[in-house]
C-alpha cells in the first residue's frame, strides 16, 4: 500500500478522504496549505499526491508546477470542485484529475491507475 | 378709274375678293389689314399699279418701290419671328430639361433624361445617340448607353409611338428608365463595346472633343483622314456629332449623335443647341457619381453604426452573462464542497451499517439525494461556464486525439472502439478550445453509455466550405428527433432537473457560437453528430 499526501484546504473533506483512503489500506496524511504541503514533502517520502486546486489564498496549480520542477517523479492527481481546469494547460502536468464526488470511487481507481503506472515505471527503470 | 383689286373698297363681299380663305372672312370688313395682308401681294393690285403709271398718276412710280419695301420687311420680321419662335422653345425645352435634371440624382436617370432630350422630337430630334463614359479605374473612355433606332422600321414604330404619345420630357424619361433602359443597353451592346477608346489615345477624335472641350461634327468620316475608318463602319453613318461632357475640372464623358435614319444635316445651330445642353447635363453627371459615392459612404458608416450597435450590444449582454455565470459558478462551487462531505460522510457510514437497522434507509437517502444534486450542479456549472467562451486558433485533429487519449480506459472498460480519421492539412478553426472539448467528450460519453459492449465509434474530421466539420458516427440504436430534439434542449426534463443531458449543453455551446449543431441517423441506424466550426477567424 501506498504513502499518500492529501493537500485540501477544507477539513471535513480531509478527514473524508483520510477515512477513504485508510480503508482502502493507504497511509494517508494531509497538509491544509500549499506551505505545510512543501514542509511536509521535504519531511518525508510519499507516493503519491492527492492535491486539491483553489486551496485558501493559495493556488494548487502552482504548488503543482513547484512538485513537478523539484520532485518530477512524483505523482500528483489534481482533486477539485471544478471541471472547467480539466482542459486547463497548466492542470496537463498532474498525472491524474478527479472532480470532487460525494462518490469517492473514481478518486480510489485513478490513485490505483497511477500507482500501477509509477510502479511500471520504476519497474522498466530497474 | 374702275379699279380691279378692292384696295378703295371699306367692305367687300366674297365675289369681290378671291384671295381671302376660310377663316380669314374678317377681312372682308377690317378695310386697313385687308389691303395690308392682301392687297399688297394681290396681282389685280400689281394691275392696278401698272395702269395708274401708265395714266401718270401722282406718285404711282413711288407706290411699287414702297410695296416691295414692305414686303422685303415683312420677309425679314416673320424670318426674326421664327427664329424668335424656335428660341423660345429651345429655351423653353432647355428650362424643361433643367428642372428635370436638377430633381434627378441616379445615373441612370439623367442618362436616361439626356439621351431622350436629344432624340426627342421636341428636344434636338437626332435619330441616335451614344454615351461614353471615362472608366478612371481602366483609364478609357468606355461605351455605356446607347438609345435609337437600329433600322428604318423599328424607327417608324417608334416615331409612331412618339406622336401618339404627347408626354412631357420628363415623363418620357421617367418612360424609358423603367421600360428600355436594359434593352436598349442590350441592343447597342455590340456597337457600345466597339466604341470604348483608350484615354491615352490623344489623337482618337473622341479624345481630342475631351481635350479641346469643344463639340466636334464629323463629315464624310468614310473618307476623313481625322477619323478611324473602324470608328466610321461602327457607326455607320458619314456625319455625326461629338460632344464632350465636361465640368470644371472632370471629364466625364462623351455623346456621338447622328441622324442615321432620316440623314438630316446636322447644322452648326445644332451643335450650338447641343453644346449648351451639354454643359448641365455634365454637371448633373457629376454630382449623381458625387451622389452615388456619398450614398456608399454612407451606407458604409450606416452598416458600420449597426455593427458597432450590435457589439455593443453583443458586449452588454456577455457582460451580464459573465456575471451571471460567475455568480451561478460560486454558489454552485459553494454548495459542492458540503454536499460532498455529506454525501462522503453518509456513503461512508453506510459501508458500516448492518443491512437490517433502520436507519440504513435514511443514510442511503442521503447518499442518493447527495448524488442527485451533485449531477445538477455539474450540469449548472458547464452551463455557466458556456456562458463565457473565450475563442482562439486550435487544431481540430488534435483536439480530438486529446479528447479520445481522454476517454480510452472508459471505452476499454466496455470494449468499444473508437477511430479517428483525420483530414490532412485541415485549417485552424476558431472555438472556445475548452468548450469544444467539453461538447465531443460528452457526445463520446454518451454514445460509451448508450453502446452495447463491442460497438464501435468513428470519428472523422473534414474541410466544407472553409468550415471544419467533426462527424462522430456510433451505431446506437436510432433515437426519434423528438428525443434528441429533448436532449438537446437546456434543462429538458424538468420536472427532474438532475436528469437533464449533457447533450443538450453541447447544443447550447454551439448556439452560443453561431454553428449549427446536428444529429442524423445513419443508414444503419445509428447516429451521426456534425459539428461544424469556423475554419478562419470571424471578422471583427
Amino acid at each position: 500500500m501506498a504513502k499518500l499526501l492529501v493537500v485540501d484546504d477544507e477539513s471535513n473533506i480531509r478527514l473524508l478522504y483520510s477515512q477513504e483512503l485508510s480503508d482502502e489500506g493507504h497511509q494517508v496524511v494531509t497538509a491544509a496549505s500549499a506551505t505545510e504541503a512543501v514542509e511536509k514533502l521535504a519531511a518525508g517520502d510519499y507516493d503519491l499526491v492527492v492535491l486539491d486546486i483553489k486551496l485558501k489564498n493559495e493556488s494548487g496549480l502552482d504548488l503543482l508546477q513547484k512538485i513537478v520542477k523539484e520532485r518530477h517523479d512524483m505523482p500528483v492527481i489534481l482533486s477539485t470542485a471544478f471541471s472547467c481546469y480539466k482542459d486547463d494547460f497548466s492542470a496537463w502536468l498532474a498525472d491524474g484529475y478527479v472532480v470532487k464526488s460525494s462518490d469517492p470511487q473514481e478518486l480510489k481507481d485513478e490513485i490505483n491507475r497511477v500507482l500501477a503506472k509509477k510502479a511500471g515505471r520504476s519497474k522498466a527503470k530497474e | 378709274m374702275d379699279w380691279e383689286c378692292c384696295w378703295n373698297k371699306i367692305e367687300v363681299n366674297p365675289e369681290e375678293c378671291p384671295f381671302i380663305a376660310e377663316g380669314e372672312e374678317e377681312l372682308y370688313t377690317v378695310h386697313k389689314r385687308r389691303v395690308i395682308e392682301k392687297c399688297l401681294e394681290c396681282p389685280r393690285m400689281a394691275a392696278d399699279l401698272k395702269r395708274s403709271q401708265e395714266s401718270g398718276a401722282p406718285f404711282s412710280d413711288i407706290m411699287p418701290l414702297l410695296i416691295a419695301e414692305f414686303q422685303d420687311q415683312k420677309a425679314r420680321l416673320n424670318s426674326m419671328g421664327s427664329f424668335l419662335s424656335s428660341k423660345t422653345k429651345e429655351i423653353r425645352f432647355l428650362h424643361e430639361l433643367g428642372l428635370v435634371l436638377q430633381t434627378s440624382l441616379g445615373l441612370d436617370e439623367i442618362l436616361s433624361t439626356a439621351l431622350t432630350a436629344i432624340t426627342a422630337g421636341k428636344g434636338f430630334g437626332m435619330n441616335r445617340a451614344f454615351l461614353l463614359m471615362t472608366d478612371k479605374e481602366r483609364h478609357c473612355l468606355k461605351g455605356y448607353l446607347g438609345i435609337g433606332p437600329r433600322n428604318y422600321e423599328e424607327a417608324w414604330q417608334i416615331w409612331q409611338e412618339i406622336d401618339q404619345n404627347k408626354a412631357s420630357l420628363k415623363a418620357m424619361a421617367r418612360n424609358f428608365l423603367e421600360t428600355k433602359l436594359s434593352s436598349e443597353k442590350a441592343k447597342f451592346h455590340d456597337i457600345l463595346e466597339k466604341l470604348s477608346v483608350p484615354l491615352d489615345d490623344h489623337g482618337h477624335i473622341f479624345n481630342r472633343a475631351l481635350s479641346e472641350r469643344k463639340p466636334i461634327l464629323v463629315t464624310d468620316a468614310f473618307h476623313n483622314p481625322e477619323v478611324p475608318p473602324k470608328l466610321a463602319s461602327i457607326l455607320g453613318v458619314d456625319t455625326f456629332l461629338v460632344m464632350p461632357l465636361i465640368t470644371r475640372n472632370r471629364r466625364i464623358g462623351i455623346i456621338v449623335a447622328d441622324n442615321c435614319i432620316t440623314h438630316k444635316q446636322i447644322t452648326p445651330q445644332d451643335m450650338q443647341s447641343l453644346e449648351i445642353f451639354a454643359f448641365p447635363v455634365a454637371f448633373a453627371l457629376e454630382r449623381a457619381s458625387l451622389y452615388e459615392r456619398v450614398q456608399e459612404d454612407l451606407e458604409k458608416l450606416t452598416s458600420a453604426n449597426e455593427k458597432l450597435k450590435e457589439q455593443q450590444d453583443i458586449i452588454v449582454r456577455m457582460e451580464k452573462m459573465a456575471l451571471v455565470g460567475r455568480i451561478t459558478s460560486s454558489i454552485a462551487h459553494s454548495i459542492r464542497n458540503p454536499l460532498m462531505v455529506i454525501g462522503g460522510f453518509a456513503r461512508s457510514l453506510l459501508k458500516n451499517i448492518e443491512e437490517s437497522d433502520s436507519k440504513r434507509g435514511f443514510l442511503e437517502s442521503i447518499v442518493r439525494e447527495a448524488k442527485l444534486l451533485e449531477d445538477v450542479l455539474e450540469e449548472v456549472l458547464n452551463y455557466s461556464d458556456s456562458l463565457f467562451p473565450v475563442k482562439d486558433m486550435w487544431d481540430v485533429n488534435l483536439l480530438v486525439s486529446d479528447v479520445c487519449r481522454g476517454l480510452q480506459g472508459e471505452m476499454e472498460l466496455h470494449s468499444i472502439t473508437c477511430s479517428i480519421e483525420p483530414a490532412p492539412g485541415l485549417p485552424m478553426a476558431y472555438i472556445d478550445y475548452k468548450q469544444i472539448a467539453f461538447c465531443i467528450r460528452s457526445i463520446l460519453g454518451n454514445s460509451v453509455n448508450t453502446l452495447a459492449n463491442g460497438s464501435a465509434i468513428r470519428i472523422k474530421t473534414v474541410l466544407e466550405g472553409g468550415d471544419v466539420v467533426v462527424e462522430i458516427t456510433d451505431t446506437a440504436k436510432d433515437i426519434p428527433s423528438e428525443a434528441m430534439d429533448v436532449m438537446t434542449t437546456p434543462f429538458s426534463a424538468t420536472q427532474e432537473l438532475g436528469s437533464g443531458s449533457a447533450l443538450s449543453m453541447c447544443k447550447a455551446i454551439f448556439d452560443k457560437h453561431g454553428l449549427p449543431f446536428d444529429t442524423v441517423s445513419t443508414a444503419d441506424g445509428g447516429r451521426r453528430f456534425i459539428l461544424r466550426m469556423p475554419g478562419k477567424k470571424e471578422e471583427a
